[in-house]
């Protein structure tokens, strides 16, 4: 609970993909899951899970900064903060006084593509939760006091993770210079001066434009009877009307025109970062499972390709990796990151980073680093069963690509996948003069102005 | 097996009260190694950790930062594998095998598929009784361990959080970093590194929690083949002070660093489970600061909007313990902010805390404690935390128990007591104001 309302930064948002969890079989889900559309479009999945006296109730909205536009970014994290601040019949710090009360731990977060809400909770408290969420469905309450009062809040927190946080900053800046007519240039959080000036009709039309059931899907997981959850859900979210299908996100980004670069000096910073990033497609191409296969491959371990290059054979890295968003909604970037040992200059770090690409390119990926890779996913997969919390929003995750019985083919997927189509995806997406280059540079701090 | 005989019967199930399962099967093994299961079939996966009390407050005197380059070199190569072939032996089934150094102690985990137990047990039974802690592992650890120190320079709350430990626990193992510092770092010889696992890495000062897909009888025969063999030293075992009693002189340190928001940690030791007050100081310190409904929270961030992360959190460990307020603000936010925590933290023990509170704080913190066994991970810590602090295998019930017994007059009496903010250090990490 100590950050309670989080903002997943672009990093992070990369990395949705890895956070899902899922079962290995066919058999070991698609037996189980209840699934229902109700009338006014909410998308509802039950799966029991009687391990533990829990459930998991989770709604995720289809909207993120992905959704805004220039000019009034942030406003989707915003409004996740407002989701706490009240309903006419709930007050203000109802919601988490409740669920408090009855055991529960709740929280949220806000993603390029998705805004998700989440209780875990004792399972006989299922009920309360879904009255809960349906009230803030449609009736917040945005009282404009509260928002100003909460735009304070935002920017603290833009001020943790952004301007006071290195890595946060030129992620931020990467972002903002590989992307030229997609939203995903700007970050989820917005910017300051944005967040300074959003109003409240702009969160009301925010808010009514995009939580709708339409436009939500809600999964709970954990020690419940899913036929009664099910019937209780129509009964508590039925009455909700439907709204008018959001408006659909038409930006496509342009295919890149030569290397972008952009050199971030932050005072108070202590070591360099670089970070290398290149446009690629999502888990609509083909050629997805090899990109998320290489991400394992480049990433996923000590034996891991960079760790052990970078880190381990050259000393010239204090860490490296890589990063790439399979369910991203549109196509996003695959990230490669480093930050150098002292001793170590970024021109060389940024060649040694840009060597082991064109290693990716012109040698195939031996046969117990593509069988490791794989064994890793797999075994990931069954991990990621462990909790209720993790299997709802593994659900969630892949109903968000199409079907959560997609999960059952996430494996597969990946096991089909050659050192060729390594090799090959790697040519394709890694072009030399197409790449987007992050540097951050420790600067002294600046002679003081007058006053 | 044989090495394993002398099983010490498994406790406490018949001191459970009726209707309640323990957390764990608990038996103490020939050698003096505790084992705690906690058989979960469902998914076939195994979680193996193995706790020793080899952590930093056992760093060799001016030698911070041993125990933790000690952990940091388990994996790193053994007598029969250099490290990077533990990596890819470990890796290729998608299992992971990590050592981790804290204050107190070391954990050495395993995560494996069921069906690769067998192997991920041989290599965990390895880092543990054959390190060979070569002479150029240590040297490339110790430059990354001083890189990552340097680093760490620009994260306000590890700045803040290393201040207020020195100011906590003056004079105690507990007041230097767990990887100690880039100057200490830099002096630790590759004997030292052998000394101390010599000493420290003993059967008797280990506790094995395994939680998953396996059974006691399965997990004990497993584990006897690999372990059962490894003897405890002749020598005792290291003896810690106790920082418990002692209150340090509350100090204010301010650091200034290029930062746009302050970080502000106001502390003082504290209590552990064993002391009468402990439990009505959980519900003071969830009253105070411990969620969304909390009194921080609701003032300082709620109605004031002057920080995104305020809360307070009391944390016992083996030789003390720490009641802290953390909060973030802008620069200029820090004078008003501390003065409303202040002012809290003193009407806590100024006034009763409302019936209302005293009711939601008790069945928040009831109400969740399965939730602090939803996840292998989760379960296996609370297991070592019982078998640590001596919390019995019941500790959910009687954690029920204590803290549905705790008045408003309880509350009253343990905050006057620990929550003057009087009685706090004040460590600040903020940049310059205009």
């Amino acid at each position: 609970m100590r950050t309670a309302r989080l903002v997943a930064l672009s990093l992070l948002a990369a990395a949705i993909f890895a956070a899902a969890p899922a079962p290995v079989t066919a058999s070991g889900h698609s037996g189980e899951v209840l699934e229902a559309t109700l009338d006014n479009g909410l998308r509802v999945l039950v799966l029991e899970d009687r391990r533990s006296p829990i459930v998991s109730v989770q709604v995720w909205y289809k909207v993120g900064s992905r959704n805004e536009r220039p000019g009034a970014t942030g406003l989707a994290h915003f409004l996740e903060h407002m989701m706490f601040k009240g309903t006419p019949t709930r007050g203000k710090g109802e919601f988490a006084r409740l669920v408090e009360q009855n055991g529960g731990q709740d929280n949220a977060f806000t993603a390029q593509d998705v805004t998700s809400y989440f209780v875990n909770i004792a399972a006989d408290k299922v009920d309360l939760v879904l009255r809960l969420e349906a009230d803030r469905m449609r009736n917040l309450l945005l009282d404009p006091k509260e928002i100003d009062s909460e735009r304070q809040v935002v920017m603290e927190e833009r001020r943790t993770r952004t301007e006071d946080d290195p890595d946060g900053l030129l992620s931020e800046e990467l972002s903002a210079i590989a992307f030229k007519a997609h939203p995903y240039r700007w970050p989820i959080i917005g910017w300051m001066e944005e967040i300074n000036r959003i109003n409240p009709p702009e969160l009301r039309a925010f808010y009514d434009t995009y939580y709708v059931p339409n436009n939500a899907i809600l999964a709970v997981v954990g020690d419940v009877k899913a036929p009664d959850v099910l019937a209780r859900i129509r009964e508590v979210f039925g009455g909700i009307p439907r709204g008018p299908t959001p408006p659909a996100v038409t930006a496509v980004e342009p295919p890149q025109i030569g290397e972008r670069r952009v050199i971030v000096r932050k005072a108070g910073a202590q070591l360099p970062i670089v970070s290398i990033a290149y446009h690629v497609p999502n888990h609509a191409s083909p050629d997805a499972p090899a990109l998320e296969l290489l991400s394992t491959i480049l990433s996923e371990g000590r034996a891991s390709r960079l760790y052990r290059k970078l880190v381990y054979e050259k000393r010239m890295a204090l860490g490296a990796g890589g990063d790439y968003s399979y369910a991203s909604v549109d196509p996003n970037l695959f990230w490669f990151y480093a930050t150098p040992l002292p001793g170590h200059t970024v021109e060389a770090l940024e060649r040694a980073l840009l060597d082991e690409i064109e290693v990716l390119k012109s040698e195939p990926v031996p046969d117990e680093e593509l069988a490791r890779a794989k064994n890793q996913i797999e075994a990931s997969f069954v991990w990621r069963q462990d909790s209720v919390h993790s299997r709802a929003s593994g659900l969630v995750r892949f109903e968000m690509l199409g079907s959560w019985r997609l999960l059952d083919r996430f494996v597969p997927m990946i096991r089909a996948v050659t050192a060729a189509d390594i090799q090959r995806v790697a040519r394709a997406y890694f072009p030399s003069d197409k790449k987007n280059v992050g540097v951050l540079l420790p600067a002294e701090p600046p002679a003081p102005a007058g006053k | 097996m044989r090495l394993l005989t002398r099983v010490v019967a498994a406790l406490l199930l018949s001191a459970v009260p009726a209707g309640a399962a323990p957390i764990a099967q608990r038996e103490v093994l020939g050698n003096g190694m505790t084992l705690l299961v906690a058989e979960r079939s469902a998914i076939p996966i195994v979680s193996v950790s193995v706790y020793l009390r080899a952590g930093s407050v056992f760093d060799p005197p001016g030698a911070p930062g041993v125990a933790s380059l000690t952990a940091d070199l388990l994996t790193r190569g053994t007598a029969r594998r250099p490290g990077p072939e533990l990596d890819r032996a470990i890796e290729f089934v998608g299992g992971s095998l990590e050592a981790d150094a804290g204050k107190d102690g070391v954990t050495v985990s395993l995560a494996v598929l069921k069906k690769d137990l067998a192997l991920g047990l041989d290599l965990l039974a390895e880092v543990l009784r054959e390190p060979a802690f070569p002479e150029d592992e240590l040297k490339r650890r110790v430059a990354e361990v001083q890189a990552a120190l340097k680093r760490s320079e620009e994260n306000p709350e590890t700045v803040a959080g290393r201040a207020l430990g020195q100011a906590l626990y003056p004079g105690h193992p507990y007041a230097h970093p767990t990887q100690g510092t880039i100057e200490s770092v830099g002096k630790i010889t590759r004997e030292q590194v052998l000394r101390f696992h010599r000493e420290h890495y003993r059967p008797d000062a280990a506790v094995v929690a395994v939680v998953g897909d396996v059974t006691r009888d399965e997990i004990r025969r497993e584990l006897g083949a690999r372990l059962g063999g490894w003897a405890a030293p002749a020598g005792a075992r290291a003896a810690v002070p106790s920082a418990i009693a002692v209150l340090p002189p509350a100090i204010t340190r301010t650091l200034t660093r290029e930062l746009t928001q302050a970080t502000v940690y106001m502390g003082r030791p504290a209590i552990r489970q064993d002391h009468p007050d402990y439990f009505p100081l959980v519900l003071a310190n969830y009253v105070l600061g411990g969620g969304s409904a909390s009194r921080l929270y609701t003032r300082v961030r709620e109605e004031r909007g002057l920080a995104y992360s305020i809360y307070s959190s009391l944390s016992p460990a083996r030789y003390g313990a720490s009641f802290v307020v953390g909060l973030q603000t802008r620069n200029e936010g820090v004078d008003e902010a501390m003065r409303l925590a202040k002012e809290e933290m003193s009407r806590m023990g100024r006034e009763q805390v409302t019936a209302a509170e005293l009711d939601l704080a008790r069945a928040y913190l009831i109400g969740s404690f399965p939730l602090r066994m939803d996840t292998s991970g989760k379960v296996a810590r609370l297991m070592i935390a019982v078998e640590e602090y001596g919390l019995g295998l019941d500790y959910p019930d009687r954690y029920k128990e204590r803290i549905g017994r705790v008045t408003a007059a309880d509350v009253q009496r343990v905050a006057a007591r620990y929550l003057d903010p009087a009685t706090f250090s004040v460590i600040t990490v903020r940049g310059k104001t205009n």
